[in-house]
């Protein structure tokens, strides 16, 4: 699969009459972006706000959040088998609104989490802090089943996402990157003396708010497979999960990953980057047998030399990656790892839930818990009401002024576990 | 032959208890979440072995109040299962000696029991009571 990936650089975001692009500033019609959300009955409020990097400005509790694409040619439509028809995307020409996201917020239970400063001293631990965000605050209607708001939720935002998309299709990039991958044999035999890599992405699965979807079907009932690395770049996979907010995987991060992007920059220098192999992560023990089993034989199946592995979450997903990692190794593969830490404030405590001798060569993403100081902001797009309760912060975290003492866990993607973040720890 | 009582479940949560205690054998245990995992570690020392990973969710030990976690009855004593569920419960004191669980209202309580029961029902579902599901 070939793919030209045109990116239109966003620097600003205003309110407009028409949803458009015009010299890097995206306008968005705010009343249309109210009206679409709430043609879904289950919700009942939806208001629009913007936030720009450098403003005093809090986004609480954030559930998702999504770059605007759109398909300009080639098969299929962004988000197939969620937003549109399902079809197999990958291939053609697909347009990014780069520097724009669309941001959920609001409550889907009485936890949710995750906060974006758009300035100040924590601005730095969220990508977000520096993207013209379009805020979507939703509220679901009363007695409304946690299961349909959170449907509500996630559909609310890849349909604004999708609808601003649309306003980069006739746009000339500011840049266009081409991806390429061939069918196996012949990209094997393309560079035979480079060694074959592939990336082991490991989805989310274990329940409500805690899923991911391929072509709209639900991790939890899928089986290892293969993937072309150009499909996530098209929306091929959505995150439904929104519990711990510093290493959720976001939309965004689907469509941005930085592993497939980096072993695209080496691709034919210094390895040959075979594809993308997808497995869940479920409770039910069988399942984890299963998966880890099946993803070990497509590894080797594919021919591979050496394999990346990421995973979503901690605790029972840290179980998967090492199973993951051990029968990959037990094949002949090599394996490295990427994830993020929680040995607790000083460092010292285990750092994943689970090991095994074959995890030795691991890059980390950063330690969840170490706590940092949030200024008050001027201006707070949703709501801090559950800022004491969101996983990092606690009782005392909020202070009167409106400044809050947390772990950097609260934030979003500060400690993502595929890489797409600036932290990193050092062994002494 | 596997019996639909032969699926062992130890929670704390009510709303499990009622969903699935005319189906499958409910262990009920109105207490914390670490005294239920300790439940589970007792269990596995009679012999049972784990079903579904003790540590499902990431909601952390020190955030939500309910856990849920299937088990059946074996031979032997499992060791896989016990090195899951003392994994687990290192992990357990060590979130909650940095940060003990706040007090939640009574809605937060419904969404926690809400996301450990989806976590129940997700693995359950479609599950056959066929003999090869048990076997790990």
């Amino acid at each position: 699969m070939k793919l030209e990936l045109g990116k239109i650089k966003i620097t600003d975001v205003q309110f407009g009459a028409e949803t458009k692009v015009e010299n890097g500033t995206l306008y968005v019609n705010q009343e249309e972006i109210t009206n679409m959300v709430l043609e879904d009955k289950r919700l009942i409020k939806a208001e629009v706000d913007l936030a720009r990097p450098g403003e005093s400005v809090r986004i609480a509790p954030v559930k998702d959040v999504i770059e605007p694409r759109v398909k300009v040619s080639g098969e299929g439509k962004i988000f197939p088998g969620v937003i549109n028809k399902v079809k197999t995307v990958g291939e053609g020409r697909t347009h990014a609104l780069v520097g724009a996201n669309v941001i959920t917020c609001g409550k889907i239970v009485g936890f949710q989490e995750g906060l974006i400063d758009m300035s100040g001293p924590t601005a730095k631990y969220t990508p977000f802090s520096k993207t013209n965000n379009v805020c979507v605050v939703i509220e679901g209607k009363e007695g409304i089943e946690t299961h349909e708001y959170e449907e509500a939720g996630r559909l609310a935002g890849l349909k604004v996402a999708t609808y601003i998309g649309e306003a980069g299709r006739n746009v000339e990039p500011d840049e266009v990157v081409v991806y390429e991958t061939k069918p196996l044999l012949e990209q094997a035999n393309m560079y035979p003396e480079l060694p074959k890599i592939g990336y082991v992405h490991m989805l989310q699965s274990q329940g409500l708010l805690h899923d991911t979807y391929y072509y709209g079907v639900d991790a939890k009932v899928m089986v290892p497979t293969i993937m072309y690395p150009t499909e996530i770049m098209d929306g091929a996979i959505v995150s439904g999960n929104c519990v711990a907010p510093c290493d959720k995987v976001t939309t965004f991060h689907h469509l941005n990953n930085p592993v497939i992007t980096d072993m695209y920059a080496r691709h034919g220098k210094t390895l040959n980057f075979m594809g993308v192999i997808l497995t869940n992560e479920n409770v039910w023990l069988m399942d984890k047998e299963r998966s880890s089993d099946m993803t070990a034989k497509l590894c080797k199946q594919m021919g591979l030399d050496g394999v990346i592995i990421t995973e979503e979450g901690y605790g029972n997903p840290d179980t998967d990656l090492m199973m993951n990692c051990q029968k990959i190794s037990k094949a002949g593969v090599d394996v490295v790892l990427i994830t993020d830490e929680f040995p607790g404030r000083d460092g010292k405590s285990q750092s994943v839930a689970d090991t095994v001798p074959e995890a030795n060569a691991l890059v980390s993403c950063g330690n969840g818990n170490i706590i940092e100081h949030f200024p008050p902001m001027d201006k707070v797009i949703g709501t801090l009401d559950y800022i004491e309760t969101m996983i990092g912060g606690y009782e005392g975290s909020l202070k009167e002024d409106g400044s809050i003492e947390a772990e950097i866990q609260i934030i979003i993607a500060s400690t993502i576990a595929n890489g797409y973040n600036k932290l990193a720890a050092k062994g002494y | 032959m596997l019996e639909s009582r032969d699926l062992l479940i130890i929670t704390n949560n009510n709303r499990v208890l009622e969903k699935y205690q005319s189906i499958h054998t409910i262990e009920f245990h109105d207490e914390t979440y670490l005294e239920v995992l300790v439940a589970v570690r007792n269990k596995i020392h009679q012999n049972y072995k784990l079903l579904t990973h003790p540590m499902a969710g990431s909601l952390k030990p020190n955030q939500t109040p309910f856990k849920s976690v299937i088990l059946m009855e074996t031979e032997l004593t499992d060791y896989n299962s016990l090195m899951l569920i003392e994994n687990a419960i290192e992990s357990a004191n060590k979130f909650l000696k940095f940060k003990s669980l706040p007090k939640w209202s009574e809605n937060c309580i419904y969404d926690f029991k809400t996301l450990d029961l989806s976590f129940v029902e997700g693995a359950i579902t479609n599950k056959s009571l066929n003999p090869c599901y048990q076997v790990i």
